[in-house]
């Protein structure tokens, strides 16, 4: 019972997420339309109280055992309280009761995620682009035909899309654009079908029970 | 040659050095070059154009700090070219990281209408000409739910006001009064659009998404699924530049202007894969000498 009943609930919900795309009555079409807007809502606002439970639970135990990094978890146990804190008593803007300025300095949910949220973001991403170059310069060469044939249209596109491509040569955006609309699009569809595929089968598969490893344990 | 030797064994500090050093140069000292537009972005900011007086834009802002430099403008300029044709906006986020990020926008385009308006009727007024619904998790709620009732899924907006109370909302009921959905984000979230809500509501879908993801997207664009798409700083330049040559909107073009730094690191980077491969045929070719 303990496999099977999670093993009906899916095979259940998985047709019900399916036949409202076949059976367009009205009556089915509200029920499909309450099953979403009341019932997801529900276990979605349970799945988000208990994910934000087990991080707690998670970094209370990397503290408690001194595990590797543990001081980050602090780190992380601050942030959690007082951004709820103003987020929940503050409001977006300090609208709420809990003041969010103290002699001109504003710690309002959306000061505090413009001015650390947002800088922190850009910048681990800004890294990215090091790294890339650093990585190209070492690692793009140009070693066989299929290679050179990659770096050749690397090129093009990266000197496409930018606003002196037009002063090298007025076909070479429209090449750029060729080379996304025709070969990449012929490329990206044939992976598109097989993924779709194999996604219809997976999901046939685990709404018919065929696939169980979702359940975890043993079979 | 032992100067190409030398260059196809950099250090990285210096490719960091090179790189931070051409990005930030056209930053400090900012120009407006000239975009050709494409026809994907014409095709999208055409499709904005036709949207009917009765019925209104609605945005999706999906993208996070991390995309925001290439992203944001794109925003930025749809809700100018909307205000300045007095179509009404609807704005939400599938993911609640964006609305920070969403309301951020919306504060800034309002206020550029609002401080040269002249009169009530001139102003953005919140409510009026558009509203900011917020997060509604999951995703999938908002991507069919809207399809029925826009005010059953967001019965309230960002802000707390019951949705069904503002003015604007007494008219939109669900994707049948919406001209065109256009999903801003970093990641897939356009594809859902089209897989949820168009597929079995109709609604038009057009998307802003990023460079690096691009080549996901052109299939969808090519059926004609996506109405149009802006892709990268590019694509946002590209709007920014029809917003202001067709409709003489000259306020700052921040993704125009980060074009300089564009340029600058795909050059940069095209050198060094060049001066790379270079270093590595000689090797090479030294390598096949020793041998014989």
């Amino acid at each position: 019972m303990k496999r099977r009943f999670p093993l009906l609930l899916v095979f259940f919900f998985g047709l019900l997420g399916i036949i409202p795309y076949f059976v367009p009555h009205g009556g089915y079409q509200d029920f499909d339309n309450a099953l979403r807007n009341d019932f997801i809502r529900i276990l979605s606002a349970f799945a988000i109280i208990l994910g934000l439970v087990s991080l707690l639970r998670v970094h209370q135990d990397k503290i408690k055992r001194k595990r590797e990094n543990w001081q980050y978890s602090y780190v992380l146990i601050i942030g959690f309280v007082v951004s709820g804190a103003i987020g929940l008593f503050g409001g977006i803007e300090g609208e709420l009761f809990l003041p969010t300025k103290i002699a001109g300095f504003q710690f309002d949910i959306q000061t505090l995620y413009l001015n650390i949220i947002v800088p922190l973001g850009a910048t681990m991403f800004a890294l990215l682009a090091f790294f890339m170059a650093s990585a190209s310069y070492r690692a793009f060469r140009a070693r066989s035909l299929e290679s050179s044939l990659l770096l050749s249209a690397a090129f093009i596109i990266m000197i496409g899309v930018l606003p002196l491509a037009d002063s090298i040569s007025s076909h070479l955006p429209s090449f750029a654009q060729w080379i996304m609309d025709i070969p990449n699009v012929a490329a990206k569809r044939g992976i598109t079908f097989g993924i779709a595929l194999g996604g219809i089968a997976t999901s046939l598969k685990i709404i018919l029970g065929i696939e169980r490893s979702w359940l975890g344990g043993k079979e | 040659m032992k100067i190409i030797e030398y260059l196809s064994r950099l250090d990285r500090r210096i490719i960091y050095l090179v790189l931070a050093t051409v990005v930030m140069v056209p930053l400090v000292i900012p120009t407006v070059p000239r975009v050709r537009v494409m026809t994907p972005v014409e095709k999208l900011f055409n499709a904005v154009e036709a949207i009917p007086n009765d019925q209104i834009l609605m945005l999706d802002f999906d993208y996070d700090p991390q995309t925001l430099p290439e992203i944001e403008p794109m925003g930025v300029a749809m809700l100018r070219h909307a205000f300045h044709r007095r179509t009404k906006v609807a704005v939400l986020s599938l993911y609640v990281q964006p609305l920070g990020l969403a309301k951020k926008a919306l504060d800034q385009v309002t206020e550029e209408f609002n401080s040269r308006a002249t009169s009530y009727e001139d102003s953005i007024i919140y409510g009026r000409d558009y509203v900011f619904l917020g997060w509604q998790p999951p995703p999938i709620v908002p991507l069919l739910g809207m399809g029925i009732s826009i005010v059953d899924v967001y019965q309230r907006d960002y802000y707390g006001y019951r949705t069904d109370s503002l003015p604007m909302m007494q008219r939109v009921k669900n994707f049948n009064d919406v001209g065109i959905l256009v999903s801003l984000s970093g990641a897939t979230a356009p594809l859902w659009w089209i897989a949820y809500s168009q597929t079995r509501f109709g609604v038009a879908v057009g998307a802003g998404i990023t460079a690096v993801s691009a080549s996901e997207f052109y299939q969808y664009y090519q059926t004609g699924q996506f109405s149009g798409l802006m892709i990268g700083m590019k694509g946002a330049a590209e709007y920014e530049e029809m917003v202001q040559s067709r409709l003489s909107i000259t306020s700052r073009r921040k993704a125009s202007e980060a074009l300089g730094s564009l340029t600058a690191a795909h050059l940069t980077m095209i050198a060094f894969i060049v001066v790379g491969n270079i270093g590595y045929f000689i090797r090479k070719r030294k390598e096949k000498g020793v041998q014989r």
